[in-house]
């Protein structure tokens, strides 16, 4: 042997003598599609050091119905009926852009009562969206009793719903135009159509004090709540530049600090016309999210009390023609959904249904962060950083 | 955690800032249009990943809103044909918007169905990763340089590209779809309402 | 009465009680989560909600015991005994009253600490043998986590014997009495804290439930457990759950004795106050249980070793300087 060493031999010597510690093999942990914390049929393949996760890959598709290709089939009232059941827990919001987008094609002014209508609904439905969070998330983190406040005040909200429109999850309410004319309750003959039901306002306003009461409950047991503060601050911090990278959008991305809200930006209903404000946050944190999400159902809350106050009267439908044709054009409408921005591409050949119909859907966009946010969490913390994302499945599969 | 003050009016949705930026656009790009109030720019094959660049740097563009892709074809066995005859090819397009106001972007481009590649987004925009492999599955789109094209939804074995004109909705085959006609019937003339709220 | 049969009644009796309270408790449980959270069915369903921990018991044994395939067989049956075992074994000296007691050892309390600490076998092992890795993760949590929160339990114990000079339950009982006062007034304040913490914790239950965690580990260690095996974790949780209430009543509330009674009567009322103490004390439990998220396994060992261990060793040296001084 020469008596100069080999420098190629030099660093595996040192590491040889360094790396005393037994080395172990990483666990493929499978969690999901059937796990009680992945809201439905996601799957992640999730690589663990004992409590650590290495790496994480979500596996999609045990809910894909195909509603783009099934939208190419079905004229443009019958593809309302589908993309209800895209977000379900806030089906009504879910129609908007859509029927916007075609609207827009169709150059067809709404009647204000309508958009008044289908604002204040689609209020409701985030009220209620976040209702569920704000009952999973918590017991997602192992506090049982949040949900059954959240579901008995959620079940309020959805009353109020089922009463205008007969549906408490796929309302099926917006039509081309404004929105059903059918009565939730009085007689339903064509000359005496009455589009909400006798007594909403009052019950509305009830309702609503009940929200506004439910959530100064939710700031005190879950916020005010120490464990619940250590689960979740500084747990899934997610910057702002990421967030934008991967279109992140919604709540997670104010609770990121981007002051971004299409209630604001965007003119697809009437927000101009009311008082609320945009909940943003600091750290981008679990607590962040969740902290946002709950602040926007008081801002929702008031947007209800403004509106059934100064609701115009009116015709509820605007004159479109008997059998809806939509004119050659394409276009993207896009909507605040409690989940974040939700946007329908029309492409519209002139024909009875759309050429071909994109869906961008929020949750889709916002799982895709899940790999880069989990590498490196505990697995606690995977439970705590998937619930703060708030997905459903049908909303990320499509 | 702190809340943005903002009562009433509308921050941004300024027309004039809009229109700025619509300008702005078609004074740097050749090949735009402006419809139903959304902005669309037609772009080269070759320069589709540098126009995603500078509109991420240069226009502020830096929201990955979505990517997808369209199949021109006159010869269709689901849904309606366009009335025009079409090249067969696909239209690859993408989504990006603005953080701070209403501004939107699609970028178009076109290529053939025989030679269906085309430059992966990932190096630039992370997030159009997902956005691709769906249109890879649904569409038999290759996209170069992406760091894992493999399907997203469908199962590894499953044969076909389900959103192509070409591909068959069997279920309506077996049995056609009965409501042809909107059965609801939409009412006629204008509505009366009556205000019979409390 | 000769030693066997003597033994075999207050075999009897353990094994007729332990049930009885575990139901007792279930019940409990179920009542104060359902005011909770104002969920009717518990308040209202099957003569108002009484029935239902007997519906609950009778549900699991009719249902099939499923062993997967993979399991370790032996060792799988054998993991559930290991745990209720461990709890009963406890009752020996929960003392009712100066003579109803079912020993009363010399060394009570160090029996307490060394008989509690087999029902990690038994959940290590149920984890280890089930072939299921949530199981395996659930298992390790378990150990680590009972490991941890021995100590301070013990500790926290020992401020309690030096102050009564015996480690005998009944001699603990009788120091009271003579005290005047129960030690949770009487210098083991802190002490008691920290003792019911570590005993949350030793019983996994909320914010302590990790090694179950059901959102994260499906069951945890039980998860592919079912049928009466399932019942037996199930009633041992409860039975747990008295035992150590019972205990923490015993050390820290003055046990059988109640204040402005006759101590003459005690074999009669001596009883019934331990047990209502006890309920009290779980109640307590129960509250938390339904209040709180739970901590992540990392947070919850920070608070044994950072938290509960030195302040119960600060506690015994004030205790046993405070013993010295007067």
């Amino acid at each position: 042997m020469s008596q100069t060493m080999d420098p190629n031999n030099m660093p595996i010597l040192s590491e040889a003598s360094v790396s005393v510690e037994i080395e172990t093999e990483d666990m493929t942990l499978n969690i999901g599609p059937q796990h009680p914390s992945t809201h439905g049929v996601l799957r992640l393949v999730a690589k663990v050091n004992g409590e650590k996760i290495s790496s994480v890959e979500p596996v999609l598709g045990y809910m894909h119905r195909g509603y783009e290709k099934l939208a190419e089939v079905r004229t443009y009232p019958q593809v309302t009926t589908l993309v209800n059941r895209i977000d379900w827990v806030s089906g009504f919001a879910n129609e908007i852009p859509f029927i916007a987008g075609a609207e827009k094609l169709m150059e067809i002014e709404v009647p204000e009562r309508a958009q008044y209508i289908r604002l204040i609904l689609t209020e409701m439905a985030r009220i209620s969206s976040h209702f569920v969070f704000n009952g999973a998330f918590p017991l997602e983190i192992g506090a049982l009793t949040p949900i059954f406040l959240a579901m008995e005040d959620r079940e309020r909200v959805l009353d109020l719903l089922e009463s205008v429109t007969g549906g408490r999850f796929h309302p099926n309410f917006n039509r081309i135009g404004g929105v059903k004319p059918v009565a939730g309750a009085g007689p339903t003959t064509k000359k005496d159509i009455q589009d909400l039901p006798a007594g909403f306002y009052h019950d509305t306003k009830v309702a609503m004090e009940k929200v506004l009461k439910a959530v100064d409950t939710f700031e005190d047991l879950i916020g005010g709540n120490e464990v619940f503060q250590a689960r979740t601050k500084k747990v899934g911090v997610l910057t702002k530049e990421v967030a934008e990278e991967y279109g992140v959008s919604g709540p997670i991305l104010r609770a990121s600090g981007v002051e971004f809200d299409l209630r604001k930006q965007s003119d697809y209903l009437p927000y101009d016309k009311f008082d609320f404000e945009i909940p943003i946050g600091e750290n981008g944190d679990c607590f962040d999210r969740w902290s946002v999400r709950t602040s926007e159902m008081r801002e929702s809350a008031k947007i209800i009390l403004q509106a059934i106050e100064d609701m115009p009267s009116g015709p509820i439908q605007a004159k479109v023609p008997k059998v809806i044709k939509v004119p050659k054009g394409q276009t993207y409408v896009r909507a605040e959904n409690p989940k974040g921005e939700m946007g329908y591409y029309i492409i519209s050949e002139g024909g009875l249904g759309p050429y071909r119909l994109k869906i961008r859907t929020a949750s889709f966009s916002n799982i895709s962060i899940l790999p880069i946010m989990l590498e490196g969490a505990l697995l606690p913390d995977l439970i705590a950083i998937m619930g703060s994302l708030d997905f459903v499945l049908g909303d990320v599969d499509r | 955690m702190k809340i943005l003050k903002e009562s009433g009016e509308r921050k941004t949705l300024n027309q004039s800032d809009q229109n700025e930026f619509i300008n702005s656009i078609q004074s740097s790009f050749k090949n735009t249009s402006y419809n139903f109030d959304t902005l669309k720019i037609n772009v080269d094959l070759s320069s589709w990943i540098d126009t995603h660049k500078i509109l991420k740097k240069d226009f502020n563009l830096s929201f990955f809103n979505w990517l997808s892709a369209v199949d021109w074809d006159n010869e269709v066995k689901t849904g309606d044909a366009p009335k025009e005859p079409v090249t067969p090819s696909f239209e690859i397009l993408s989504c990006l918007s603005q953080t701070n106001s209403n501004n939107l972007v699609i970028s178009s481009t076109v290529i053939s169905k025989e030679n269906a590649e085309i430059e992966s987004l990932v190096d630039v925009f992370a997030g159009a990763n997902w956005h691709e492999r769906e249109a890879y599955e649904m569409f038999g789109i290759n996209f170069l340089n992406h760091p894992n094209l493999t399907k997203l939804y469908l199962p590894d074995d499953y044969e076909g590209n389900p959103l192509l004109k070409s591909f068959e909705l069997i279920s309506r085959e077996v049995k056609p779809w009965p409501g042809d006609v909107d059965v609801e019937g939409m009412p006629e003339d204008s509505i009366v309402v009556e205000e019979k709220g409390s | 009465m000769s030693f066997s049969s003597e033994l075999l009644i207050k075999v009897l009796v353990v094994l007729a009680t332990a049930p009885v309270m575990a139901l007792g408790l279930t019940l409990l449980e179920v009542k104060g989560s359902a005011w909770m959270q104002r969920r009717p069915g518990p308040l209202h369903v099957g003569l108002r909600g009484f029935i239902f921990p007997l519906a609950t018991a009778a549900k699991y044994f009719q249902k099939e015991t499923i062993i997967p395939k993979d399991v370790d067989e032996p060792v799988f049956k054998w993991a559930p005994a290991w745990v209720i075992a461990a709890v009963v074994g406890l009752f020996t000296i929960i003392p009712l009253s100066p003579t109803l007691v079912v020993r009363d050892l010399e060394l009570g309390v160090f029996f307490l600490l060394a008989i509690s600490s087999i029902s990690t076998i038994g959940v290590l092992t149920a984890g280890w043998s089930s072939a299921n890795k949530f199981s395996l993760m659930g298992g390790l949590r378990a150990a680590g986590q009972l490991i941890a929160y021995e100590l301070p339990l013990i500790l926290s114990v020992v401020g309690v014997v030096i102050q009564a000079e015996t480690m005998s339950t009944v001699g603990i009982v009788e120091k009271q009495i003579e005290f005047g006062f129960p030690f949770v007034i009487a210098g083991q304040g802190i002490a008691f804290i920290i003792f019911m913490i570590a005993a949350t914790a030793e019983m996994m239950r909320t914010p302590f439930d990790m090694p179950i965690g059901e959102s994260e580990l499906t069951m945890g260690f039980m998860t592919e457990y079912s049928g009466i095996r399932f019942l037996i974790f199930y009633i041992s949780e409860y039975i747990n759950l008295f035992v150590m209430c019972a205990i923490a009543s015993t050390l820290f509330l003055g046990g059988y004795h109640i204040p402005l009674l006759p101590t003459e009567w005690v074999n009669f009322y001596g009883p019934l106050v331990l047990i209502g103490k006890t309920f009290i004390l779980a109640f307590l439990l129960i509250a938390v249980r339904w209040s709180f998220p739970r901590f992540r396994e990392d947070q919850l060992q920070t608070l044994a070793w950072k938290v509960l261990i030195p302040v119960s060793l600060l506690n015994i040296m004030v205790t046993a300087i405070m013993k010295v001084v007067f």
